[in-house]
């Protein structure tokens, strides 16, 4: 997950951010534990995840096309 | 990492936390390289969940929250004064040490001085003056964390602040020649000025100084609930 992360973001979270983050998502129910596979455990989004997440993302998607527009401006 | 290293590790967060999280996280741990990033980000994540535990996942009554309800007057009153204590003794400590090793001959430990004497001397005037400030932040991160009301906490803050604001320290020798140095501590409000009292003013500062990061935080939750 760490590794997929830096190929999406460019950015490498340590392990404890990353379970920070982990354990908050999954308390917010927008993730769920799937059944351990040895000792790790794999997580998947859920439903509730699934619509904030496009929420996000639509609004990211917004701001960065608003925002290139005006750099063409410049 | 050591599986050793990273069963320490895990061990630094709290025990909801652990129990939830602990066996998966040890093996990212075990599995994952080491290095002093990867400690360090493990240790300050620890301490962040201390502070700031995830929602929903402490919902148990720790020792320490049952403290904080059965006896507040120990948590806001006795211990930040046993810590002060004990802070004053050791500041006190290094004015003696110190007059005693770098300053055998003088009557009082209070003259200027330079190089490494002067440096283990700041290390004690460093805990004299930022020990009620620090105490009164960690009384503000406990009430913050346990979300208490203010009243306890308060009470706590103005006995550190008065201690804090009175507190002098007295250096003296005996009379006999190359007497024994003595230094001891002493309450008093001193002289005024403008009509206050030096140790109130003093204490009203660090009064100030040991609120800051509590209102700071009540502004900022107060801000987000409005938005």
């Amino acid at each position: 997950m760490i590794e997929d992360i830096v190929r999406l973001s460019g950015t490498r979270l340590g392990p404890g951010t990353l379970y920070g983050a982990i354990a908050r998502l999954e308390q917010q129910g927008w993730i769920e534990p799937l059944p351990a596979e040895e000792r790790r455990r794999p997580y998947r989004i859920t439903g509730e995840g699934l619509r904030i997440l496009r929420a996000k993302l639509t609004t990211l998607q917004q701001f960065s096309r608003v925002g290139l527009k005006r750099l063409e401006t410049l | 990492m050591n599986s050793r290293l990273a069963h320490l590790l895990v061990f630094l967060y709290p025990r909801p936390w652990r129990e939830r999280y602990g066996a998966e996280f040890e093996a990212l741990l075990h599995n994952g390289g080491g290095g002093l990033r990867t400690w360090a980000n493990v240790v300050w994540s620890a301490f962040h969940e201390h502070v700031f535990p995830t929602p929903g996942l402490n919902t148990e009554h720790s020792q320490f929250q049952s403290w904080c309800v059965r006896a507040p007057w120990a948590m806001f009153g006795l211990a930040p004064l046993l810590l002060l204590a004990a802070a004053y003794f050791v500041a006190c400590f290094i004015l003696w040490s110190g007059w005693k090793i770098f300053l055998p001959g003088t009557n009082t430990p209070f003259v200027p001085i330079d190089g490494l004497a002067n440096f283990y001397f700041q290390v004690g005037r460093l805990i004299y003056f930022s020990a009620p400030i620090v105490i009164g932040w960690a009384i503000g991160l406990v009430a913050a964390r346990q979300r208490l009301k203010v009243v306890w906490p308060g009470a706590g803050w103005l006995l550190i602040a008065l201690i804090g604001g009175t507190a002098q320290v007295r250096a003296s020798r005996t009379t006999v020649l190359s007497g024994v140095g003595h230094v001891r501590m002493a309450f008093a409000l001193g002289p005024s000025v403008h009509g206050i009292p030096d140790g109130l003013f003093h204490g009203l500062v660090i009064l100030s100084l040991a609120v800051l990061p509590y209102v700071i935080w009540r502004l900022q939750k107060a801000l987000a609930l409005s938005d």
